[in-house]
This record gives structure tokens, sequence and C-alpha cells, in this order.
């Protein structure tokens, strides 16, 4: 037997790995950018240590985004949040370009100086899916981009280097002209919509905070908090670079430890989720253990950390899922709060694990479907007796019912019909016999009037027997009672039947209510130009099979027509298949054993 | 004799009224529900209201219910409940009404329209009429559990269910082809042995009767 494997709900294949070459040239190209930083601020005129200080800390920060990105990366391969931190860690050195004394490395240091910005809104806001699943946090990383590439190059052409970038820099390579009231105005308006940007972002990030499930806080804290804090330093020092006044520096220090720090906070979530992992050998030690029979589904929620956990059973025969119980489940929609996880075993489908949608950790998923892999396809087996059970319970209670409603049917009839007919019969007869003697005439057709009387009662009756089981059934078989009920039916009907003369009575009942149900639905409903019946005998089974060309869109849990002709079958051992796919017809398929 | 006949069915409703009126009763009022039964009978004050067990709305005991309404609120007329199911139990609650003008019968009995006739006029008259298949119900479920009934011999087990029926000890007497003063010791043996206390009244005597075999 081969093990289960794990296919996520969104069918989502991963092409992009994470390869040790890869790894390797972006190290070095981190190298090399953190010596050209730490040159070019050597080249600085400040004070020695305070210079050696500020590059010592700019490599720090830009290695350890890199280097916790690779490891991310190399984590979890397809996850983009690995990607993301070595994007924002070389990024993270331009800006040092700025400090060079040649016009050109200095311009490209000045054009680039933002764009770290944007791989850390990228970071924050996928995380930690490593994907931007909804549209506001696309928009939000959108309009980074925006303001950190085109709104910093529209005023650059504008831009006096010593007016507007710094006094004693070199040129501004990318100056057309000299217009320091536009490039003002351009690089305010940049500022503005980036303090507006900053405190959305905070907003957000708090909000998200609120809202979090368990599973997704635990995910996510230390980024969150992180990513906040940043955000709301980053905000007030653009304030401070609008309006030239110094209000806080501590929004300056925040602004910085927090970037710094979120890496720490991205590998203490990774070191988490390997703990998580470390989880999976307490479930295979709970699973194993002898005597006790461990509640599968708690197991796996407390594995992984999600108290909402959910494990739905599959059922290939029916193509549907039950809960522990045997109840039927529904399985969220994508793009919910929920999340769905497939497990499989030798190719089919046993279980599905219904999640936190924070839980995105393929690889964990994988462990612990593989140590309850047979657990699982042990409570599948469980699950499904529990629904045969609950399943053949409501259809005793519902095969009850009807009998009991056919009965007060039945009395009903009778009671409104033969019985008062018969009684007044007798009255009528009672009568003739008073005026036999003196008014032979008028008894003659008070006679004539309980002989019509009496031929009604006999029509009723036969009208009434007709519908406990049809005489021509009883008289010539199935066969005949099907052709009975084609030439009876509205809609035109091919009947195909071969039919040996033995057949069981309830079998040949049963059929034969079927079909008319079958027809009396389609006649109803379907909206069909013709129907066609087909009967065959195999394998000492009966198969009937009915199909109309109408509109389908038949639920098997619809009308108490086909509920009951379920009941009908499935008391008998048999089996019943509806197929109803809106806009294909149906075609109900029944099997019924002869023996 | 003023009868108002009530039955939804309005083919028994018609043929009874014409049976009835053939019989010489003066049938004043047909009913197809409770509602037009009260009507009829607060307008016609008839001596016999024939009722079906069986009306709208729920048509379950519409009769009975009518019936006890009628005692309560038209107590000179009688009640005679039609029903096509021997339910004795709803027999014993409609005598436990007051015995007195008051019957249950099959509907089947209208065939012998002699007897039918007969039970009309003994209900309007104030006697009580129970039906014999009602009657023989309740000694078979007695029976089973009763000492003192199985003492009794078959001659007094049929004056008892004569007694139970509503008949006179003149129409016991008819009915048994036995001498009337036969028939009152067979009655004093049935009564001791039975412990129950003697009454001075036919109907009071069915209403003992009934309520001893109905006893659980």
């Amino acid at each position: 037997m081969s093990g289960p494997t794990v296919v996520p709900s969104d069918g989502r294949t991963s092409t992009r790995g994470f390869d040790k070459g890869g790894g390797a040239i972006v190290a070095t190209t981190a190298v090399i950018l953190a010596v050209a930083s730490v040159l070019l601020r050597l080249d600085d005129d400040g004070t020695a240590w305070a210079v050696a200080v500020s590059a010592g800390v700019t490599v720090l920060v830009g290695w350890s985004y890199v280097g916790s990105g690779l490891a991310a990366w190399s984590q979890e391969p397809t996850s983009n949040l690995g990607p993301a931190m070595v994007a924002i860690g070389l990024l993270w050195f331009l800006p040092c370009l700025a400090e060079s004394g040649e016009s050109a490395v200095f311009t490209l240091g000045v054009a680039a100086e933002n764009l770290y910005l944007v791989g850390f809104g990228y970071l924050i806001l996928s995380f930690p899916d490593g994907r931007l699943t909804r549209p506001g946090d696309r928009v939000l990383v959108g309009i980074a981009a925006f303001l950190c590439t085109v709104v910093q190059l529209a005023w650059m052409p504008f831009a006096d280097s010593d007016a507007i970038i710094c006094d004693g820099c070199p040129d501004n390579a990318l100056q057309l002209t000299r217009a320091d009231g536009v490039a003002d105005a351009i690089l305010q308006s940049q500022r503005g919509l980036g303090v507006l940007f900053s405190l959305l972002t905070t907003m957000l990030l708090v909000r998200r905070w609120q809202r979090a499930s368990p599973a997704l806080r635990r995910a996510a804290a230390p980024v969150l908090w992180a990513g906040a804090a940043m955000y709301l330093g980053l905000a007030v020092s653009i304030l401070n670079d609008m309006t030239g006044e110094q209000w806080t520096t501590v929004a300056e220090s925040v602004r910085g430890s927090a970037f710094a720090a979120l890496p720490v906070a991205v590998v203490a979530v990774m070191i988490q989720r390997g703990l998580a992992r470390g989880a999976i050998a307490q479930l295979v030690i709970e699973l194993g253990a002898d005597g006790r029979r461990v509640d599968l589904q708690d197991a796996l929620a407390r594995a992984l950390h999600d108290p909402g956990l959910r494990i739905a059973y599959f059922f290939p025969t029916e193509q549907r899922y039950v809960d522990r119980d045997g109840a039927p489940v529904r399985l969220p929609q994508p793009g919910g709060g929920r999340r769905t996880t497939i497990v499989q075993r030798d190719g089919e489908p046993v279980a599905v694990l219904v999640h936190d949608a924070a839980l995105r950790d393929d690889a964990l998923l994988d462990s612990v479907s593989a140590a309850a892999g047979l657990s699982l396809e042990n409570e599948r087996l469980r699950a499904e007796l529990l629904a045969r059970l609950s399943e053949l319970q409501a259809s005793r209670a519902r095969l009850v019912e009807a009998g009991d409603a056919e009965r007060t049917r039945l009395e009903r009839n009778l009671h409104d019909g033969a019985q008062q007919r018969l009684v007044w019969l007798a009255m009528t007869l009672a009568l003739a016999e008073t005026r036999l003697r003196d008014d032979p005439d008028g008894a003659a057709s008070v006679l004539r009037e309980a002989r019509d009387e009496l031929t009604s009662t006999l029509e009723e009756l036969r009208t009434l027997t007709q519908g406990l089981r049809p005489a021509v059934l009883v008289e010539r078989g199935l066969g005949a009672a099907l052709d009975e009920l084609r030439r009876r039916s509205p809609l035109p009907v091919a009947l195909t039947a071969t039919l040996p003369p033995d057949l069981p009575p309830h079998v040949e009942t049963a059929a034969y209510f079927v079909v008319s149900e079958a027809l009396t639905n389609a006649a109803k409903h379907s909206r069909a130009s013709s129907i066609e019946v087909h009967t065959t005998v195999s394998d000492g089974a009966l198969c009937l099979t009915i199909e109309d060309d109408g509109v389908g869109g038949a639920v098997p849990e619809g009308g108490s027509g086909i509920r009951g002709l379920r009941d009908r079958v499935e008391a008998l051992g048999g089996r019943i298949r509806l197929t109803s796919e809106a806009g294909h017809g149906t075609r109900v398929e029944v099997q019924l054993s002869c023996d | 004799m003023r009868l108002v006949v009530a039955d939804d069915a309005v083919l028994l409703r018609e043929g009874l009224g014409r049976l009835l009126d053939e019989a010489g009763f003066d049938v004043v009022g047909l009913a197809a529900d409770a509602e037009e039964l009260f009507t009829h009978v607060a307008a016609h004050k008839p001596d016999v209201a024939i009722v079906d067990i069986r009306m709208p709305p729920t048509f379950t005991d519409e009769g009975l219910r009518a019936a006890r309404e009628i005692k309560a609120s038209w107590p000179a007329t009688a009640i005679l409940v039609l029903s096509q199911h021997v339910q004795a139990s709803y027999a014993v609650e409609l005598l436990s009404l007051g015995a007195s003008g008051t019957g249950y019968l099959l509907k089947d009995r209208v065939a012998d329209l002699g007897e039918f006739e007969a039970n009309v006029r003994r209900v309007g008259e104030g006697g009580s009429v129970l039906d014999p298949s009602v009657v023989e119900e309740l000694v078979e479920q007695r029976r089973t559990k009763n000492e003192p009934l199985e003492r009794l011999s078959a001659r007094e087990r049929d004056v008892l269910a004569a007694m139970a029926e509503g008949l006179t000890n003149k129409g016991i007497a008819e009915r048994l082809f036995i001498a009337e003063h036969t028939v009152e010791k067979h009655i004093g043996n049935i009564f001791a042995a039975l412990q129950l206390p003697v009454s001075d009244s036919d109907h009071r005597r069915v209403l003992a009767v009934v309520t001893y075999l109905d006893a659980h």
C-alpha cells in the first residue's frame, strides 16, 4: 500500500523550486552590494566610528533579510515569502549608492532609494500565505510601487540636486530642467500619499490582527506587529521630512528597529511552524496508543493548532462527504476563511481536512495526513457505517410513516366512498321493500337507483384496489404492467423490456412503482419530449433505466417521490442512482436483486 | 315525531331523510355539519337529532361533541349518533352525558327499517339505545378479565346485553321469548352477581350496566 498524498484543494502545483545554486548567486550578490555600500559609507566625511557603525548596521539589516529569506525559501519553496525577503535585502543596499560622488551612481541611488519599501509592503501584506489573495492588498502594494517608482521618477527631472535632494551632493543626472516649485510640489504629494499609505496599512494590519482566527494569530502575530510598528514609524518620519521639523526622533528609531526586527519575526514564525511539525510525533504516539479510541478530529486539531479543524470523510459510491458521526457535510466554498485539503490513499480520496485558511503549510499537512492516514481510513469506514445506519433508521421510519399515511388514505377512501354507498344501498333497498306491496312501480324505480349506485360502488372499489397493486401486474406480470404504464403516460415512452416470467412478486411490485413514479415525475417536472424505459435481467438482478431528455436538475434529497423510491428500493437491498445534471435530462437507474 | 338529520355526505343525508319521511317521521331539517345542526335544533326544537359522528372540519368526533352541546343547550332534544365503526368508548362517553334520550347505532342498522324506526322512537321517548355490536364488544372485553361475568348463565348474559342495548323488561321478554317476570328474576340475579345498585328507571339501568362493562 502506498502512503497518503496531499493535494491542495486549489489544484496549485509548484513549478518554482529552490536550489542551492540559486542561493549561492543571491548570497554572492548580497556580499558585493554590502561591500559596495560599506565602501561608499567610508567615503563619507562623518566621524569615522559613527560611519563604521552606520555601515555595519546597514549591512547587518540587509543580510538578515537575505539570510532569513534564503532560509524561508529553502523551507517553503512554493511560498513567495523567501524571495520577497531576499529582494528586500538586496534592494535595501541600493540607497547606499546615493553616497557616491559619481553623478550617475548617485542618481541611481536616489531613484531607487524607496524600492525596498515595495518589497516590504508585499512581504507584510502577503504574510503568512506568501501570496496576495485579497484585492485590497494588491491595491496597496500597487500604490506603494507607484509612489516609489513612477512618482519618484516624476519629480527627479525637475529637481536641482542642491535645492531639492541634498546640499553638496553630485548633480542629478536625470534633471532636464530646473523647476524647484514643480519638483517640490510632486515630492510633497509623494510624501503626503506616503503618510496616507502608511497609516492605512497600519490600520489594516491592526484590524487583520483583531479579526484573525486563532491559527492565523499564531502564525502571523510577530510579523503583523513588527509591520504595524514599522508603518506607524514610517508615517511619522515622512511627516518629519515634509515639515522639515524633527517632531520625534522616536519615530525614526521605531521604524528602524521594526524594520530590522522583521526578519527575526519571520524566523520566529518559521521556528514555530517547525515546532508544529514536532506535534506530529505526538500525534503518531497518540494514534498508536493501545486500548483507547482517539478522537482523530481532536488529535488533528491539536497537532495543527486549529481548534476549528473538521474532518469530512468521503463516500466514493455516492460522491459525498460526511462527518465522523455520519451526518452530511457541505465543504466550504473557495475564498472563505476555511480551506480544504484532500487526503488520498492509493490515489483514492479518503477524507478532506477542513481547516483555517491560514494553515497553508502543505508540508505540515502532508506529514499530519501521513501520520493519520490509516486512522483516517478506519474512521472513514466507521463514519460510513454510521451514515448507513442513520439512513437505514430514517428510511425505516419513513416506510412506517408512508405505510400509516397509506392506511389513513385507504380508510378515508373506504369510509367516504364504498362504505357510505353501501349504507345508502341498504337504505334504498329497505325503502324498496316497504314500497313493494303498495307501489310496485315506485319500488322498481328505487331498485334501479340501487343498481346504478352498486355499479359506481364497484367502479370505486376497482380504482382503489388498482392503486394497491395493479391488477395487470397481478394477472400478467411486470412486462404487461409496464406496457400499461407506457400507454397511460402523457409523454411518449419508448419501452424495451426483456423480462423472464418468474420474477419474485416483490421485485415486480417495486419495479412497477419505480417506473410509475419516475414517469409521473418526468411528466410533472422534466418538460421532456420523450422518455426511454429499459429493463434487463443480468447476474440475477433486475436493472431498470428510465431516462428523459428534459431539463434535469432533480435532486436526490428532493421530493418525497424520489425519497420514497429510494426507501422502497433500498428496503429490498437494491440500489438506485439519480443522474440529473441541469440541462441534460434525468436518468434513474435501479438495480434490484432477484434472489 | 319531529327529526333533524345531520350527515356531511349528501347521499346519506337525503337518503336517511327520505327513508324516515317514508316511515312516518316529520323530518324538519337536514344539516351538513355541526353548525347547521345547531341552527336547525335551535329553530325547530326537534324530538330527536340524528347525527353522524364524523363531520367536517376534522372528520373525527364532531358528532359526539355536537351531542354534548345539544344535551347541554337543548335537553329536550334526544340524540341518536350514527357511526360506521364500532367504537365502544364513544358509546360509553355518549351515554355518560345522560342515558335518557340517547342512542348510539351503527349506520348499517338502517337496512332493517322496522328496527331502526323503533330505535328512533325509543330514543325520542326518552329511552336509551346502544348498538348490539357495541354491547357485544363491551361484554367481550369485560368477560376476559371478569369473574362475576363468567359466573352468569348464558341466558343471564343475554338479558344483560339486552339491558345494555336499552331494552325495557317488556322488550327483553319479547326478544328472548320469555315471560316478563322471568326477565325480572334474571335481572335480580345479574345485579346481585355484579353487585350493581338497583335502579328505578330503565335508562339509569343502562348506564349502570354499561359503566360496569366499560370499567377496567
